[in-house]
């Protein structure tokens, strides 16, 4: 019996592996459960050991190239680097997160929080302070190391000067001399060209000699390493601290029951003046002051906090989701569409020339075509429905539904709908004429052939445009984000791109391998739905 | 075959256009007359048309000149009293045998209740012997199985005529005998009339009433007709030992091998008056009679 069960735990980790196409780990599961040990053991070192050393040696190759080519926007960066900024990424995330709960937190736990962030705040400054005394005795040491280093170059630039000056003036009297020789017949006009041509080389070998020590110069001139490590520290304390006083910020003045305890002692005392004021007038204002009092409070009741855009996980969750609706748009237009061409033959025959037309044009045409076009559907986007209902939905509010998103949705539909429409239509018109002629003979109605027959034969294939449309539409997606600005993966790189600070090479690295990784998942998620539905392989009952 | 006729086929004719000289006929006047309740084969070699007449017989092949009349009404295009049994199984993967019969059902019994169609299709998948197999999907059954199931789908229907389209073609041997016994089992009990598309001599003796032996194509007839008249129901054992069997066998062989490109009248052949190889080949006068 125990047998017999640890086989259905063996068999259905092998069908999930096998379903989601990660066929690679299957010698790693079956020699987990002693199938075969030596065949199993030659299957990982083939296809996970050496393709894994081949990754590394891909990454080592990487980050050995990377530092010798210099850019405009700094150093081409390196693993490290990334795996740097990745975390940097990550922590601004969680620093968003802190602010939040901070924003969000009440009564006697908001207190205590502010203490013990006070507190941090106390110990953080004397780090800081720690620091900042390093980093100005380093920066002393390190001034005169750097002194010590420049002195050799200066003086040999100097004595190039002096020779250089030496030189042009014996060259010149050389020249008169010469000159007034031709003049008086004694000398050739040849030794005078001679003398001006040996003059000039000389004199260029000395510049070009210069000029290289000057680059050596500065390049000695660049702060050693342990002056570098110190200013890094000391901004990073610096950091955080100003992060520590965001949060306590965040407790005190900008928290949402702080402001609303606030408004409403406004309120008390603006109440007792107007209850013990006679003046006609004031009880008039004081009582329009109330109800505006109360529409105040209730709005910043209903505040929520407003973070700021971070990679992780904001960009990444817009990303997703822009790409899905732009999908399901692609999805439900080509779908019907491919099923009406591949059953009629003039269907096809009048969609034939719109899908040659319109395929092959660029995303960016399409992009600039919806943000005029759907464009005009938003001349208020703040009041308009789509908008004003997405905002008041669970997770998509978060999201911030905007007319750039719509247009970057917009254009992945229209170009993830070729793949889709045209493999549908495929998928239709080449079902099996045996499969036809027994729908035929049985005389099934229209729907029941298209339910019955048509729909569920063509499947695999409708799966497999499908596959190939999401993985168009990401693609389409980051640089739609990127031109029309919906925030997301595409505007991030494009931002890095503008931004040209020292991390941002290093951040758009990072996005290429976020969007790399998604992209992938997205790809595996559309073989294991078309593995499901197709019905030719032993999954299809799974 | 003066007896009423159940199916009337008149002066088949099948063309296929020809862009570059005259239409290509396949089958030109095919005639021929089946009575309710009767088998009746179609033999002959391989391109012969005889599978084309039984498609247009089933309604899935246009008919180029001449007509077909089942029961009271001339025929125009498929329908399930004349359900066919392919060659190949035909099922569709995402369904169960089940469901693949029921495909059929439905449409043919609309007015019967959920429970009546369950009886039809639970009552045809047991006489194939697939009862126990009703919630299978295709691929799990072997070809075999698959092809019964195809058997199943169509005698669902309680068709008019059965149509049979080399349906064990693609069977092994063994494989195939046994489904010529199911299907001989069903087909005695239920009286069927079925028309057998084959090229499988001993098939056609085993299981027909009547073998109808098609000249070559193009321009494919009738040749000759042979009746059997072994006693229904048809047991393999007993008919295997006949010696009339080898009779009957001998003569649709001689006519595959010697006859089959000559043209004539058609000519009924029955017991005792047989052409086998032993007794002679075609004689001069008689290729003379029939010289095209």
């Amino acid at each position: 019996m125990a047998n017999k069960s640890i086989d259905t735990i063996k068999y259905g980790l092998l069908r999930i592996i096998d379903v989601s196409g990660f066929t690679i780990f299957d010698p790693v599961v079956r020699l987990l459960f002693g199938e075969e040990p030596a065949k199993q053991t030659s299957k990982i070192l083939k296809y996970i050991v050496i393709p894994t050393i081949f990754l590394f040696v891909c990454i080592w190759l990487w980050a050995s190239i990377a530092p010798t080519h210099k850019t405009k926007s700094g150093q081409v960066p390196t693993p490290s680097q990334v795996i740097e900024t990745v975390e940097t990424n990550y922590r601004q995330y969680e620093r968003e997160q802190e602010k939040k709960t901070a924003f969000l937190t009440t009564g006697s736990e908001r207190d205590a929080q502010i203490k013990a962030a006070k507190e941090r705040l106390k110990s953080l400054e004397e780090e800081s302070k720690a620091a900042q005394s390093e980093l100005t005795k380093v920066e002393e040491s390190s001034l005169t190391e750097i002194e010590n280093n420049l002195a050799p170059f200066k003086k040999e630039i100097e004595a190039i000067a002096a020779k250089l000056k030496t030189l042009t003036s014996s060259a010149k009297t050389e020249q008169t001399a010469l000159a007034d020789a031709i003049a008086a017949g004694t000398a050739k006009p040849e030794t005078l060209i001679q003398a001006i041509a040996d003059f000039e080389t000389q004199k260029e070998a000395l510049t070009e000699k210069r000029s290289e020590l000057n680059k050596q110069l500065t390049e000695a001139r660049e702060d050693p390493d342990a002056l570098k490590a110190a200013r890094l520290r000391a901004n990073a304390v610096a950091n955080e601290i100003q992060h520590t006083n965001s949060v306590i910020d965040h407790y005190e003045k900008k928290n949402r029951e702080y402001q609303v305890n606030e408004l409403m002692t406004k309120a008390d005392a603006a109440a007792a003046l107007a209850s013990s004021s006679k003046d006609p007038k004031d009880i008039l204002k004081a009582a329009k002051d109330q109800v505006r009092n109360t529409k105040k409070i209730e709005d910043v009741q209903e505040r929520e906090y407003a973070p700021t855009s971070t990679v992780f996980w904001h960009q990444i969750k817009r990303s997703i989701f822009t790409v899905f609706v732009g999908f399901v748009i692609a999805a439900v237009i080509a779908i019907p569409i491919g099923m009406m061409c591949g059953l009629n033959r003039i269907a096809m025959a009048c969609f034939t020339p719109i899908i040659s037309i319109f395929k092959p044009v660029s995303p960016v045409v399409w992009l600039l075509i919806f943000q005029i076009i759907v464009g005009a559907f938003f001349p208020d986007p703040e009041n308009h429905p789509l908008f004003v209902l997405s905002s008041t939905l669970p997770f998509i509010q978060d999201l911030g539904v905007n007319p750039a998103m719509v247009f970057s949705a917009c254009t992945v539909a229209m170009c993830a709908v070729w793949p889709a429409l045209v493999n549908t239509a495929l998928a239709v018109s080449s079902i099996e004429q045996d499969h036809l002629n027994v729908a035929r003979v049985l005389k099934l109605g229209f729907f029941d052939r298209l339910f019955k027959i048509i729909i569920p034969s063509s499947l695999p294939l409708v799966f497999a445009g499908l596959r190939i449309s999401l993985g168009v539409g990401w693609m389409v997606l980051i640089a739609a984000e990127a031109l029309s600005s919906s925030d997301g993966l595409g505007k991030f790189v494009w931002d890095e791109y503008q931004n040209g600070s020292s991390f941002s090479f290093a951040n758009i690295i990072m996005a290429c391998f976020i969007v790399g990784i998604i992209g992938f998942f997205l790809d595996r998620l559309m073989i294991c739905l078309q593995r499901l539905v197709s019905f030719d392989e032993d999954g299809a009952t799974v | 075959m003066s007896q009423q006729k159940f199916v009337e086929i008149y002066n088949l004719i099948k063309e296929y256009p020809n862009p570059f000289g005259e239409d290509f006929r396949v089958v030109d006047g095919f005639n021929l007359n089946i009575q309710k309740g009767e088998f009746v084969s179609l033999i002959g070699h391989s391109g012969c048309g005889k599978s084309t007449v039984l498609t247009m017989l089933a309604g899935l092949n246009e008919i180029s000149d001449g007509g077909i009349i089942v029961g009271p009404k001339e025929i125009s295009g498929p329908g399930p009293d004349r359900a066919v049994v392919f060659q190949a199984p035909c099922l569709m993967p995402w369904m169960t045998a089940y469901q693949n019969v029921q495909l059929g059902v439905n449409n043919v019994y609309p007015h019967a209740s959920k429970k009546e169609r369950q009886q039809i299709i639970e009552y045809a998948l047991s006489a194939v012997g697939l009862k126990e197999s009703m919630k299978k999907y295709p691929r799990e059954l072997s070809g075999g199985m698959q092809q019964r199931v195809g058997i199943a789908r169509a005698i669902a229907l309680r068709p008019s005529v059965l149509l049979l389209d080399e349906p064990f073609g693609r069977l092994d041997s063994l494989t195939r005998m046994e489904l010529q016994d199911v299907l001989i089992e069903i087909i005695d009990r239920e009286k069927l009339t079925a028309v057998l598309v084959s090229h499988d001599v001993d098939e056609s003796v085993f299981m027909s009433d009547r073998v109808v032996m098609m000249t070559n194509g193009p321009k494919a007839k009738v040749g000759e007709i042979l009746e059997i008249d072994f006693e229904r129901p048809r047991n393999r054992e007993v008919i295997f030992k006949d010696p009339a069997f080898f009779e009957f066998r001998e003569h649709l062989l001689a006519f595959l091998e010697q006859r089959a490109h000559l043209r004539g009248d058609i000519r009924v052949h029955s017991r005792g008056n047989t052409v086998g190889y032993s007794t002679d080949a075609v004689t001069d006068s008689e290729a003379a009679m029939v010289a095209h």
